[in-house]
């Protein structure tokens, strides 16, 4: 019965469902999973790379990370090349608001502007919807540190902890049972990559197979330009992994 | 270059036909930079008047920061100076965020003469003045520009503003080369302070910035409050 109604975006199937959006989010399953977990101190994004070989040239460029201004960065699961262009679009938006406001971008004022974007692939022109989940993770003056997730039919919300991609609901329910939002950056920064690797198919987490990013306040005084993004070194992955390894989760 | 038109006067009030003004000298400023040993400088005066005869503002810099090692100062007519700044912070942000690096100074000279040659025909009033260092080597580069873009890079100074003839002047006179960043300064604020002097379109104090590979000098100056 769904094969009639599958084809086109922009048809509604008798029970009232557009298939090509649900396709596409089944197609985000399948990839690499992301989690973001927001606190006081700022935001932490970790994610699971799925592209691993010796070959790869490892440049600036990050698999699942991308920073989308000074304040605001996103983690992506998904069709990578579909991804590009949203992140270019999210780019240009945020420069020309800071151009024209001479202010950063508030968060939700990006992520809004995506996700229309994103919408129209489902409504207008009969092409397939962008089969990206993005989480952004971001700091603005009037809502301070902020997490959103949005998919590929244009829906997004704000979120205390979230997860995208393979197995994102073990991981929301671990999150749902260990994330506090009074956590510290720290203690966010642990219980990203242990959720990660309660999803990822291997039993010991390595250094190589993650990525991780943060937007925080550099010093205490949480002013715009005191917000910067940063992506953990190799260093810092290699203790928390080694942490995540070694610490034993409680049984829920 | 210099873009004259004729003023027009108020409707019912009388005509004055020795009333033509240029559009560059509507707000007033005077720009210098300099190249000294592995440093740049570059210096702006304070002034923000509207109409010529109405000094607005005395704390109005013409210097802008497009990264660590790299500055850019407009003089001219002032909204265009400033809409100019956003354009050019637009394009190094989103440089930055794709190329994963800042811009050379060369780089930008040459988007800031293109951003000017798009409105080779209808242009902005604002005479650019870029200086900086190379990210990785730390090689200075300064360069001065029209209002559409005609770049002249120099391995000396560089001025622009309502006064050039005595900017240059000064200039000339008290440069020498590879100067080191404290010597530069001096000089740089020197040439500046009698350069504008002379103009009553420019002054009101000055700023200066010197920058060397790990080390920024920014010291405001007190000159001639008129």
């Amino acid at each position: 019965m769904a094969r009639r109604y599958d084809s086109h975006t922009t048809t509604f199937s008798p029970e009232g469902r557009l298939y090509q959006v649900e396709y596409a989010i089944e197609a985000i399953s399948h990839a690499g999973a992301a989690v973001g977990l927001r606190t006081n101190e700022g935001v932490v994004l970790a994610a699971e790379k799925k592209i691993l070989s010796k070959l790869l040239e490892t440049s600036v460029a990050s698999e699942k990370m991308c920073k989308l201004d000074d304040h605001v960065a996103v983690a992506v699961a998904g069709i990578n090349s579909d991804a590009n262009l949203l992140i270019n679009s999210a780019r240009l938006f945020a420069q020309r608001y800071a151009a024209g406001y001479s202010e950063p971008v508030p968060i939700e004022q990006l992520v809004h502007h995506l996700c229309d974007q994103k919408q129209g692939y489902t409504q207008f022109g009969g092409l397939r919807p962008f089969g990206v989940s993005f989480l952004f993770a971001g700091w603005d003056k009037s809502s301070g540190f902020q997490l959103y997730q949005s998919d590929p039919s244009g829906n997004y919300a704000g979120w205390t902890a979230t997860a995208i991609g393979a197995n994102n609901q073990a991981a929301q329910a671990i999150l749902k049972s260990e994330y506090a939002p009074s956590m510290s950056l720290n203690a966010a920064r642990k219980l990203a990559l242990k959720v990660l690797k309660q999803t990822m198919d291997s039993t010991i987490l390595m250094p190589e197979k993650v990525e991780m990013c943060e937007v925080a306040r550099a010093h205490e005084v949480p002013s715009e330009k005191h917000i910067r993004f940063r992506m953990a070194s190799d260093k810092e992955l290699e203790e928390l992994c080694g942490l995540a390894n070694s610490a034993t989760l409680p049984t829920s | 270059v210099e873009a004259k038109r004729e003023s027009r006067p108020a409707r019912g009030a009388p005509q004055n036909p020795l009333l033509a003004m240029s559009i560059m000298s509507y707000n007033g400023a005077a720009i210098i930079a300099m190249v000294g040993k592995n440093c740049v400088a570059i210096a702006s005066d304070l002034r923000f008047g509207i109409n010529q005869q109405q000094t607005t503002a005395v704390d109005m810099k013409k210097i802008h920061k497009i990264h660590d090692h790299l500055y850019v100062g407009l003089s001219g007519l002032a909204t265009d100076q400033m809409t100019l700044a956003q354009k050019f912070k637009f394009r190094h942000n989103l440089y930055k965020l794709r190329e994963g690096r800042n811009m050379k100074p060369e780089t930008f000279a040459h988007v800031v003469s293109n951003v000017l040659y798009e409105k080779r025909f209808g242009p902005y009033y604002a005479e650019p003045v870029v200086a900086g260092l190379d990210p990785v080597t730390g090689e200075p580069f300064i360069t001065g520009m029209d209002l559409i873009g005609a770049m002249a890079p120099t391995t000396n100074f560089v001025v622009c503003g309502n006064n050039e003839e005595s900017l240059f002047g000064v200039c000339e006179s008290m440069y020498k080369e590879n100067l080191e960043p404290e010597e530069l300064f001096e000089v740089i604020a020197q040439c500046l302070l009698a350069g504008v002097n002379r103009d009553c379109l420019s002054g009101w104090g000055g700023v200066v910035h010197v920058i060397s590979k790990d080390k920024l000098i920014t010291r405001t100056l007190k000159g001639r409050m008129d």
